[in-house]
């Protein structure tokens, strides 16, 4: 019974995405730019890059660190986009801030990761057709790894918040391609990362 | 106006983010060497000079910057075979205090340290000359000393700058024998976020618990993952009390291996120490009396309870007197106090209500300050032959109030030259 019961739920929610998607299809090509007044979207960013730990400070010398600065970070963005510049929504993904192998004063070896899934209230609004900001803050869950004298993890909630940039080449009337480029940062721990991602944008819903 | 108001919504946000970037402030001793101090033919004071110069003194010059009168106090700290003497000055305004080491040269004591302003970032470099005729002669002679008969004369400085404004003390009285009082130095001497010269909760700061007028130290008492007890205060690593080094989240799921190795304590790279390191430098580096043990985990307390009896033990050996006493903030530390075999004989401190304190048979009640002064409660725990402290004593002013309309047999502080300057200079 509850089984029949929740796959209705999905099969409900699915039919209403599908046909806002399919209402979508009534635009031109894509933009961030709000459209005529009443109209509304749901648009998702999926996101997957690089990046760049700049600071100098993290892995301190007396662990004679091999930093590793470059990482992989993955995000994905939902807003809602009203018949207003200003638009709202939620972005979470994981990253790694930082990681470095190390060495301690005796000559034992170990690594060290520092990983993180933000989750964060993002405010966007569109420059130009293409051109797209972003501000956003909220928790990261930081998680550390370690590997030293046996495997260790822990982990702690920091405030946090993020800016970006994003350009979006349209690939039809509900996707686009864009690049983004933005800067993270968790404050618990002033961390903070330059990344460069790919944008894959998808405009599921619209009414 | 909507496309407007957003443009100034981000305008603003990039504001307040470029507005939140801080400023770090830092404070190091002074790096000031005295040649003279330094000479061949000088050396170290004796223990019974130390003590014939601890008293109140008149702000002759230099009361602008320190206030019209001053505390002296002596404290020692032993290393290896020596034992070094440091002459202490407290201060009534701005929280200000000296430090200071002494020599001899001939009949002349030359004392040479730095002062500091807690109320600021202030700090600098001091050099004090007591001549034969001042009072150097009748300090080594073991003469009586008066009101004027001794007057330590010099100059201080800004920074690392050469001392050279005018600074002299003249003493007034010896030290009042008011009633005794615990004056106890919170997180082992005070906080990492007073730029202190050594980390909160380290080994290196427990020698200057003292040298700031303290009689004892509380600490923070946390369990590794492999069961060690170590100090540290916050529940979990972070920048505001270690070197950023990517590792974050609770202590208790570190061994203690990985913390000593991976480790340092935020402003002297110090390590995190052990529970018996730390009783260890108490016990055999210090003059301190008292140790509160602030249990910040929920475990049983075997362990330090164990490390509590071994180093009663050797301070009893040794013919020191020091008492350690086993902290109980909460009711979940007070459950684990209970399974302790014949628990209402183990020195205790109970930070909850005064019936707590009496079903633990506890040594001493320790109510937080905001509860006020709390005469009858005191009183009540004095005829039951208890003590009692109060927590965490920091602005002068309560300070006054708590010695003047207050019952109670200690003060735990973050600025103990504070309480020691306000309990000392009671007439």
């Amino acid at each position: 019974m509850r089984t029949i019961s929740v796959r209705n739920h999905v099969t409900l929610i699915l039919s209403l995405l599908l046909s806002l998607a399919g209402a979508a299809q009534d635009t031109t090509e894509f933009t961030s730019k709000p459209g005529r007044a009443g109209r509304y979207s749901l648009v998702a960013y999926f996101n997957a890059g690089g990046s760049y730990y700049s600071a100098n400070r993290g892995a301190p010398a007396y662990l004679q660190p091999s930093l590793r600065r470059v990482n992989p970070l993955a995000t994905v963005r939902v807003l809602w986009h009203p018949d207003r510049q200003l638009k709202a929504g939620l972005e979470s993904g994981f990253m790694t801030f930082y990681s470095y192998g190390l060495k301690d004063s005796l000559g034992k070896k170990g690594r060290v990761s520092l990983d993180a899934v933000p989750v964060l209230l993002v405010w966007s609004m569109s420059v130009t057709d293409h051109l797209n900001i972003f501000a956003g803050s909220g928790a990261y869950f930081l998680t550390t790894h370690l590997d030293y004298e046996g495997k260790s993890k822990a982990s702690r909630l920091a405030m946090g918040w993020m800016a970006a940039a994003s350009y979006i080449w349209p690939l039809g009337k509900n996707a686009g391609l864009g690049t983004e480029f933005k800067w993270m940062y968790a404050s618990g721990t002033s961390s903070g990362v330059l990344a460069l991602q790919v944008q894959y944008v998808w405009k599921f819903a619209h009414w | 106006m909507p496309y407007s108001l957003t443009r100034t919504t981000f305008l603003a946000l990039g504001l307040l983010l470029l507005g939140a970037c801080r400023r770090d402030f830092d404070v190091r001793l002074p790096d000031n060497r005295w040649e003279a101090f330094e000479a061949p033919g000088t050396a170290p004071l004796g223990a019974s000079v130390a003590a014939r110069m601890e008293g109140v003194y008149t702000v002759a010059a230099g009361s602008d910057r320190f206030g019209a009168d001053a505390v002296g106090k002596w404290s020692h700290t032993a290393a290896g075979a020596d034992t070094v003497f440091h002459f202490s000055l407290f201060f009534g305004k701005d929280i200000s205090y000296l430090v200071l080491e002494g020599r001899r040269r001939d009949s002349t004591l030359l004392l040479h340290g730095y002062w500091r302003s807690m109320t600021g970032i202030e700090t600098g470099a001091v050099r004090l000359t007591v001549t034969p005729e001042a009072g150097g002669r009748a300090l080594l002679l073991g003469t009586a000393i008066g009101a004027g008969g001794l007057v330590l004369e010099g100059a201080y400085g800004d920074g690392n700058g050469t001392p050279d404004r005018p600074l002299r003390f003249s003493f007034d009285r010896p030290l009042a024998a008011s009633r005794p009082l615990e004056i106890v130095a919170h997180r082992g001497g005070g906080t990492s976020a007073d730029l202190l010269p050594a980390s909160e909760n380290s080994l290196e700061i427990l020698p200057y618990a003292a040298r700031f007028g303290a009689t004892g130290v509380e600490i923070d008492v946390r369990l590794t993952r492999d069961g060690v007890p170590v100090l540290y205060h916050d529940a979990t690593l972070n920048e505001r009390l270690i070197v950023k080094n990517g590792l974050v989240g609770p202590i208790e799921n570190y061994t203690f291996a990985q913390l000593d190795g991976l480790v340092r304590l935020v402003r002297g790279n110090e390590r995190i120490p052990t529970l018996r390191a730390a009783l260890e430098t108490i016990l055999t580096r210090t003059p301190l009396r008292f140790v509160w043990l602030d249990t910040k985990f929920d475990a049983p307390i075997d362990g330090l309870r164990a490390l509590q009896a071994e180093f009663q033990q050797r301070a009893a050996v040794l013919g020191r007197p020091l008492e350690i006493v086993i902290g109980i903030p909460d009711e979940q530390v007070l459950e684990r106090f209970r399974a302790l075999p014949g628990h209402r004989d183990v020195p205790s401190l109970v930070e909850l209500e005064t019936a707590d304190a009496e079903s633990v048979n506890a040594r001493i009640w320790a109510p937080r300050w905001t509860l006020g002064l709390q005469n009858d409660k005191v009183a009540a725990m004095q005829a039951q032959g208890r003590r009692a402290f109060v927590w965490t004593l920091d602005l002068p002013e309560n300070v006054a109030l708590f010695l003047r309309e207050g019952r109670f047999d200690g003060i735990l502080s973050n600025y103990p030259t504070a309480v020691a300057y306000a309990h000392y200079i009671r007439p």
